[in-house]
């Protein structure tokens, strides 16, 4: 809120500078956070807290400031001059019993000539932010922003019957509002009405067919206390939000609702002539009673952590208003009617606290046993898994956990769908409606941003949960995904690029041995996609080239190779255990088959495995082959083996003997050729 | 087939044998594919000879007999290309058993330009949103904290009503909070796993939690999207000095021990007293910068005493235990700690943004 320098000191007697007053209210919660040249003062613009609504006018911010900055509060003075005329001969006040009104407080003041207000006025009005309208309207809006006290004032004559009637809205009523916009309502709006129907959105908004004009001689002024969850409420439907609403929303002063209905009449009285009618109307069913509270300094000491000697706690409560008495190490106060955030003792602490200032209490870490702090286990999944990508020589990207629903569709008819889609009620985007159920939309637009800007190579990865809804409620699963793209080389190469990429983070992650299934639609090409399935059958994974529809969808001009794995089977790897070293040389032989096509290396390799004589140590590809010089659909396939022996060298016929054998057996096998 | 298949073979062989080079390992390769006693190329295309109509015989045998005289030659040509290296590199000739190529050792084929540059490596980086994360993390470990973790969609009770934030609060004004179609919400701070430890551990505890959070809200500094961590400690006869002592400590750890670090009474509807934390600018020394918007002070964390109606609302005992917690935005402090000015750029999935980070 924007204070006006000269207005907050008015009510101050023996404040320190300007300097010294910001930083003294800055210390004390009332950050000061900007300071500018107004007219006449200075503008500053105050954060104060949203559960201190006492502070949010010039007097409520001085009381802050003279506790803060050693001064003295002014009491409030004005002169009220009352004509014989009694108010309540002129009009009426009504507040339906339960309604959300607990004081309504009215005053007439009649003969007024409505013009413009004085410079003054104006002046402390602009640099406030309020924009001058005419010389009633000002006054209300100068004692809201003086006192806290939202007001409302209405052309008498345009009262229907001079009554106001606080009650429901009835359903189906409708009221044009001062910004000219109409409203409709409902039962759980409250409303100020007149004998014709609605004319004020209680605590909000007056309406246009009652507003003061030029030619309004009688003035019926409104001070009332609403109930602050009514307006909140009412506000919130409507999508309203002005001064008045700001204020109750937070909590008012119900004993403020007299005071300031008598300063705006006072000052409209001296500003356009008008005469104030005798007596206020005052609705008040239930006087506010003020809470009493009792609390220890000793204890208030030890929870700051700093002795606080009971005079200087007693002078900061008085200071505040709440009358306190102390008695030993015992103080009571009675919280005043303004201060709607104490409820509990330690809201009484605060205020000591904040005014004695966190410089002064001392710093001194806390205690506690010697036990070594844990990570939970998600933490460390994610951790090992990030660590694994970055080990693969990738960039760690993050992408928004939202997406648009139409790609998300997608992944309802391919692999690695965890479930049901989990939509946002209220995106801020219509492409942002979705919670992510993979990661790959998020990570495909970022390819293509990635290419716009020109990058040739990419190679990056996410990590981040995806969402959906299960039986149970949502679900959140860790996945990790990665994006391989290079301007050139053939689809077998980067197919393998990837693989080995996902190879490694499947060993670092600990995630279980996976079979690589030809499939991944729609995400991937036919003939270069594969989905991972652990020993049941169950996808915890896909990697190839992504479809040419879907590099369309992202306008993507380079191949792109994808993989996402699904988190959730990992388990911590074993710590790898020492194995003796061989002390006896190796014997490496190749072994050259030619087979279709449809025979698959996995296939191939098994078998190898599982016919081979106990002494190979390993069995890796050598080198593949297919084109010129094969039949179509054959491929030459190199293996390379590792004979050894613990015990003694190996020779080179015993290792031929050995190969001779492991071909013979290999063509009964799968009827495959040697070279 | 007929000569042309000759033609095929004898430039597949050139193409071949010009990329093994004079990589010894890569010859052998190119010889066994073509001439090898059991696999090579030229005995197929020999038996294909015997196929083939006596017509034809004599036009592709001829042409075939030239094939494997060149390959021959050009074999033993590489070869000896091969060879000449190692000959060349006397000092330290090597032959490798099970091996058929030799490799030399102590010499170089030509006289390099050691100006030239390195051949690059393919480094991995972490994002610096995660790498503040480890930071901050490791400072609390060390002081014995645990790190915690929690849904991201959470349910009203624990990201709001457990943390004294009742139904119209106004605070919830300032959490533009996205709701969920089925009734739950994206969590609006880490702090509702504040609630679910206490719910199920029993004091002490002294935790931290990281954490992806969600509001609706979007410009130059604010995203939809963004990570905070979270602090924790709640013990028998915990005070103010204490929440300002760790804090302290925390933030020199972080940043330096030269950084003055002030408390400002603020608010927060689960703490009571509250304060905001800033540092001293540590870019400017409190001279006043664009960083600190001229005040020499950096607003860094929110913190306070927790609300005894928050342990009240998850079972701790509130008359007997007190204790503190504190928070902070880990994107800000990666922007402060980089330089990065707009926080959105975090969430591009810009692979240059984290490539600057390896
Ligand atoms: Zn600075």
């Amino acid at each position: 809120m924007i204070f006006d320098s000269e207005w907050l000191t008015e009510h101050l007697d023996g404040a320190p500078d300007l300097d010294t007053l910001a930083a003294r209210l800055t210390d004390c919660g009332c950050l000061v956070e900007l300071r500018e040249a107004g007219d006449g003062a200075e503008k500053w613009d105050v954060e104060v807290t949203t559960n201190r609504p006492d502070a949010m006018n010039h007097r409520g911010l001085a009381r802050e400031a003279a506790v803060a900055a050693d001064a003295v509060m002014r009491p409030l003075e004005f002169a009220l001059e009352e004509t014989g005329e009694d108010a309540a001969s002129l009009a009426s006040v009504e507040v339906e019993e339960g309604s959300a009104c607990s004081r309504y407080v009215a005053r007439v003041i009649r003969s007024v000539s409505v013009g413009s207000s004085p410079d003054w006025m104006q002046r402390r009005l602009l640099n406030c932010g309020v924009r001058p309208i005419n010389a009633v309207v000002d006054a209300t809006n100068y004692v809201l922003l003086e006192l806290g006290q939202p007001l409302h004032a209405f052309d008498l004559d345009l009262v229907r019957g001079r009554r106001i009637i606080v009650r429901p809205a009835e359903t189906g009523e409708k009221l044009m509002t001062l910004d000219g916009e109409e409203r409709e309502l409902d039962p759980s709006m409250l409303m100020i009405a007149d004998a014709g129907g609605v004319i004020a959105l209680a605590g909000i908004m007056g309406g246009a067919d009652s507003e003061i004009h030029e030619g309004t001689t009688d003035v019926l002024l409104e001070s009332a206390h609403f109930d602050a969850l009514s307006v909140r409420r009412t506000a919130r439907r409507l999508g309203m939000r002005t001064e008045a609403s700001h204020r109750f929303e937070r909590g008012c002063d119900p004993e403020m609702a007299a005071v300031a209905c008598d300063r705006a009449a006072a000052l409209i009285a001296e500003l356009t002539g008008g005469r104030v009618c005798k007596d206020r109307i005052d609705v008040y069913p239930q006087p506010w009673e003020g809470q009493r509270m009792e609390f220890s300094v000793a204890a208030l000491s030890a929870f700051a952590g700093l002795e606080i000697p009971t005079q200087r706690a007693l002078e900061i409560f008085r200071g505040l208003g709440f009358a306190p008495e102390g008695q030993g190490d015992l103080i009571a106060v009675t919280v005043p009617p303004f201060r709607v955030d104490i409820e509990r003792v330690p809201d009484l602490y605060e205020e000591v606290i904040r005014h004695v200032g966190y410089d002064a209490i001392p710093s001194q870490l806390p205690i506690l046993g010697t036990t070594p702090g844990q990570r939970n286990p998600n933490w460390e999944l994610v951790d090992r898994a990030r660590e694994a990508a970055v080990s693969a020589g990738l960039a760690e990207v993050m992408t928004f956990s939202f997406i648009d629903p139409e790609i998300d569709d997608q992944v309802t008819t391919g692999p690695l769908c965890p479930g049901a889609p989990l939509p946002l009620d209220n995106p801020l985007a219509q492409n942002q409606g979705t919670m992510r159920r993979s990661l790959l939309p998020g990570m495909l637009a970022a390819a293509g941003a990635n290419l716009n800007q020109g990058e040739r190579s990419l190679a990056y990865f996410e990590q981040g949960r995806v969402f959906s809804l299960g039986g149970d409620g949502p679900e959140e699963h860790e996945r990790l995904g990665v994006v391989l793209s290079a301007e050139d080389g053939k689809t077998e190469e980067r197919f393998a690029r990837l693989k080995g990429v996902v190879e490694h983070l499947i060993d670092e992650v600990g995630l279980p041995a996976v079979r690589w299934v030809r499939g991944g639609a729609p995400w991937l090409i036919a003939d270069a996609g594969a989905v991972l399935t652990d020993d049941d059958g169950t996808a915890i994974g896909l990697a190839g080239m992504l479809s040419a529809e879907l590099a369309a969808r992202w306008d993507l001009r380079q191949d792109v190779a994808v993989a996402e794995l699904d988190l959730a089977r990992a388990a911590e790897p074993a710590p790898p255990r020492f194995e003796p070293l061989p002390r006896h040389p190796a014997v490496t032989a190749d072994m050259t088959v030619e087979h279709s096509a449809e025979l698959s290396y996995s296939e191939l390799e098994e078998a190898v495995r599982e016919l081979k004589s106990e002494q190979v140590s390993s069995v890796d590809l050598a080198a593949r082959y297919t084109g010129a010089g094969l039949p179509e659909g054959s491929v030459r396939t190199t293996l390379r083996l590792v004979y050894r022996h613990p015990e003694r060298s190996l020779t080179q016929d015993e290792v031929n003997a050995a190969q001779e054998s492991l071909r013979r057996r290999l063509a009964e096998r799968l009827g495959i050729t040697f070279a | 087939m007929s000569t042309q298949r000759l033609e095929e073979v004898r430039s597949s062989f050139l193409a071949d044998l010009e990329s093994a080079g004079a990589d010894a390992e890569a010859v052998e390769k190119v010889r066994i594919r073509y001439a090898g006693r059991r696999s090579g190329l030229l005995n197929e295309l020999t038996a294909h000879l015997r196929e083939l109509p006596n017509e034809k015989k004599r036009d592709y045998g001829r042409g075939l007999n030239e094939l494997k005289k060149e390959i021959e030659a050009k074999l033993t040509e590489a070869n000896m290309a091969v060879r000449d290296t190692v000959v060349n590199a006397e000092p330290g000739q090597i032959h490798v058993k099970g091996h058929p190529s030799t490799v030399s050792v102590g010499t170089a084929e030509s006289r390099i330009d050691v100006t030239l540059p390195g051949t690059p490596l393919a480094r991995g980086a972490e994002h610096p949103v995660h790498l503040v994360r480890r930071r901050i993390e490791e400072i609390f470990l060390r002081m014995g904290y645990d790190v915690e973790d929690g849904p991201e969609v959470e349910d009203d009770w624990h990201n709001f009503e457990a943390l004294n934030i009742p139904p119209d609060h106004p605070a919830r004004d300032d959490q533009d909070t996205f709701y969920l179609a089925d009734g739950h919400l994206l969590r609006t701070h880490t702090s509702p796993v504040q609630a679910r430890v206490m719910e199920r551990r029993e004091p002490p505890i002294r935790i931290i939690v990281p954490g992806r959070v969600y509001r609706r809200d979007s410009d130059l500094r604010h995203s939809p999207m963004f990570h905070q961590i979270e602090g924790l400690l709640v013990d028998e006869g915990i005070t103010v000095a204490h929440l300002k002592a760790t804090l302290e400590t925390f933030l020199h750890a972080l940043f330096s021990d030269e950084v003055d670090v002030r408390l400002r009474p603020g608010y927060f509807p689960f703490t009571e007293p509250s304060a905001e934390v800033d540092i001293s600018c540590i870019f400017c020394g409190q001279k006043g910068c664009g960083v600190c918007s001229g005040s020499g002070w950096i607003e860094i964390l929110g913190s306070g005493m927790v609300d005894p109606r928050v342990f009240e609302a998850v079972g701790i005992d509130s008359e007997r235990y007190t204790g503190f917690a504190f928070g902070l935005g880990l994107d800000r402090v990666a922007m402060l700690v980089y330089g990065i000015p707009d926080l959105r750029q975090l969430f591009a999935g810009d692979q240059r943004l984290t490539r600057q980070f390896a």
